[in-house]
């Protein structure tokens, strides 16, 4: 008898005790809180790109300050990986075994993914929209990797495609990063200048810690291209405009969204950008859509003083969309495996970005992982103002 | 032919930022021994310093220019004072680990400071002004950096071999123990050679920063000026420049005729090469140390 009421009373004190506790078990996820995390480089040769992640901040300070989503607040993790691999991977290792991430968003550069990607994916913790346009985020498709980033290749191919049919360019050359980013970029322009018989005239490739570029363009002159395609870093395509320049070679310049930020583009060639036509994934920081004023209203509240407004600030609001909507999707039901399911049925979603559409998981389908397959083509003005030139473009 | 005249020019152009750099370096390492791999982020403090003064304060060129020397010199001085010569290992490899972790600290203290993005160094001469020289041609930029780094490696002959602070530090580098004994205050001798290498480092910067202004700019040109100053000698102040010039001219017909892609890596090319060759650089004397 003794015996039954000692098993009574331990049965119904672990009723209580345990009745309290919420039903998701979820790494990352409690009654109140989301752990989010992302890396971004704030110090060495990519730090320019570091306000990717700081953007990403804003948003999160905005959605939380409004209750946060589904009432959870979100709870950012960010680290400075300073583009390295290596320590992108430690950081990431340390917070997802030390705090438990529920998903990862961003994270600037295709090195620095692909050092965590496999770790990620084994641990089934989704990642949405790397930071960078590389392939490799859907060769093959991941389950929990979502990309939106449009693909460099697809970049290249539209502007290929506009130099052409509609500049009707003949001579096109290209000066690329001798990495994967480049790499990438050079492939597309090689598939779609082939679909109107021509090919490249030049194809020159530069080294990330190059300085002096005036062999380089010394072959782009010789080559006699009329258009050149600048697949490199801002202060790549800086010093080639410079020395171009100097060279008095002036063909008509095209480059990717990763120089699209025109105002400071413009100011650091002291005006040399004038003319240059690129491709953009999302609305200008400048434009008057409600969600981007509504954002430059969160970013004056709560950005650092010295904070700039501009495109790559903007892409970090712009990169975690998909993901925010996403967690208003789910509910208060919040699971990995939930959160992919409503990923996978996004369709059309517009935010400050291109459309993004994902769709059910096919290891046959890289495409069913690839969000954002629209650019538009813009030329810098005057004053470092963005002149549209074309819709958004649908590129295969 | 032109192609290779101006190949040749531009490995000249290009080769004269980094035989500043290189000049400077030799210049510590003639005294003390020191390979400084801080050189290139001591010059990167200055020329942001410069770029404070003339862009946020507005101060003419031609008060600030002189105004950053001192500030160099100020820099080089507190740094081996402050540093240098509170380091407990005073062992060569000792100094130069200390230099590395002075490097890290120094671009991290300027990417705070001023952020990583590109930057605009105000300047008196346009980066895209040209000068013709028949078919050939080289920025008014260029040329006013090849001008600078003859005039600045006589005043160095003629400072080393005529003052007696240049003695001094010849008689420091040669016996550090026998040049005491004689009266010369080594330790300050050492802070002054810190402080002129960090003038000479700052002058490569502001003729680099109108074409390329961020806080990594300096890490190329001072491993390429170290490669310089290693293929001439790096006791030997015309060696380094003679070395420079090499890594710039070999860099650019290297690029122009064979690899793009392996460019920049043909200086360490070079380096492995003279060093199995002629050990001590094409210029310097190689003493042998009894023990």
């Amino acid at each position: 008898m003794k015996k039954r009421i000692i098993w009574a009373v331990a049965t119904l004190l672990s009723l209580v005790l345990f009745a309290g506790l919420p039903a998701w078990a979820e790494e990352g996820v409690t009654d109140t809180e989301i752990h989010i995390g992302q890396w971004g480089p704030q110090t060495g040769p990519a730090a320019a790109w570091g306000s990717v992640a700081r953007g990403t901040g804003v948003l999160f300070d905005m959605i939380n300050e409004k209750g946060g989503i589904h009432g959870r607040k979100i709870v950012y993790h960010t680290f400075d990986d300073g583009y390295n691999p290596a320590r992108t991977l430690a950081g990431v290792k340390q917070l997802q075994e030390d705090v438990g991430v529920f998903a990862w968003v961003g994270g600037v550069g295709t090195a620095p993914g692909m050092a965590v990607k496999d770790y990620l994916m084994e641990r089934k913790v989704p990642w949405i929209s790397p930071s960078s346009g590389s392939l490799h985020w859907i060769t093959p498709p991941n389950k929990y990797l979502f990309a939106s980033y449009p693909l460099y290749k697809m970049e290249a191919k539209a502007l290929c495609r506009y130099a052409v049919e509609i500049m009707g360019k003949k001579s096109v050359a290209m000066v690329y990063q001798n990495d994967e980013y480049g790499k990438n970029g050079l492939m597309g322009a090689k598939e779609e200048l082939a679909k109107h018989g021509l090919s490249l005239v030049a194809e020159i490739p530069v080294e990330k810690s190059d300085t002096d570029l005036k062999p380089h363009v010394m072959n782009l002159k010789k080559s006699g291209a009329d258009t050149v395609l600048l697949w490199v870093s801002p202060k790549h395509a800086l010093i080639t405009l410079g020395t171009a320049k100097a060279m008095k070679f002036e063909p008509q310049w095209m480059s990717t969204s990763t120089c699209s930020d025109y105002p400071y583009m413009n100011e650091i060639s002291q005006g040399l950008w004038v003319g240059v036509i690129t491709t953009a994934f999302g609305d200008g920081p400048d434009s008057f859509g409600p969600l981007m004023r509504e954002y430059k209203a969160a970013f004056d509240k709560f950005a650092a003083p010295d904070e700039r407004w501009g495109t790559f600030f903007t892409a970090g609001f712009g990169f975690a969309e998909p993901l925010v909507e996403a967690l208003h999707r789910c509910g208060r039901d919040l699971t990995r495996e939930r959160l992919v399911s409503e990923l996978e049925q996004l369709q059309y979603f517009r935010g400050i970005m291109g459309r993004i559409s994902f769709a059910p998981f096919d290891v046959n389908s890289p495409m069913c992982r690839q969000g954002q397959t629209e650019v538009f083509i813009a030329k810098c003005a005057e004053g470092g103002d963005m002149i549209q030139l074309t819709d958004w473009l649908k590129i295969d | 032919m032109t192609d290779l005249l101006q190949t040749l020019l531009n490995g000249v152009a290009v080769g004269s930022g980094y035989a500043l750099m290189g000049i400077a370096m030799v210049i510590i390492y003639k005294t003390s021994e020191v390979v400084n791999f801080a050189q290139g982020e001591m010059a990167l403090v200055s020329v942001f310093f410069t770029y404070m003064i003339l862009h946020t304060y507005g101060v003419p060129f031609f008060y600030a220019f002189p105004l950053a020397a001192l500030f160099a010199v100020f820099v080089g001085c507190v740094l081996e004072f402050t540093i240098l010569r509170r380091a407990k290992e005073q062992n060569v490899l000792g100094m130069i680990i200390v230099t590395i972790g002075l490097e890290m600290v120094l671009i991290g203290l300027v990417s705070w400071k001023f952020g990583a993005e590109q930057k605009v160094m105000p300047f008196p001469i346009s980066t895209y002004d040209t000068l013709m020289i028949g078919n050939l041609f080289a920025t008014t930029l260029e040329a006013l950096t090849f001008a600078i780094v003859w005039v600045i490696m006589l005043g160095l002959f003629l400072f080393f071999r005529f003052s007696r602070l240049g003695l001094a530090m010849k008689a420091t580098q040669q016996n550090k123990v026998a040049a005491r004994l004689m009266g010369i205050r080594t330790n300050r001798v050492l802070m002054f050679t810190w402080g002129i290498s960090s003038l000479v480092g700052c002058v490569a910067g502001i003729l680099i920063a109108p074409k390329s202004m961020e806080p990594f700019m300096m890490w190329d040109p001072m491993l390429k000026g170290f490669s310089g100053a290693v293929v001439g000698g790096m006791t030997s102040i015309p060696g380094a420049v003679f070395g420079a010039y090499l890594v710039g001219i070999v860099e650019n017909l290297f690029g122009q005729y064979a690899y793009m892609e392996f460019k920049s890596a043909v200086a360490f090319a070079i380096i492995v090469i003279v060093l199995c060759v002629k050990p001590s650089g094409i210029f310097a004397r190689h003493y042998v140390k009894k023990v």
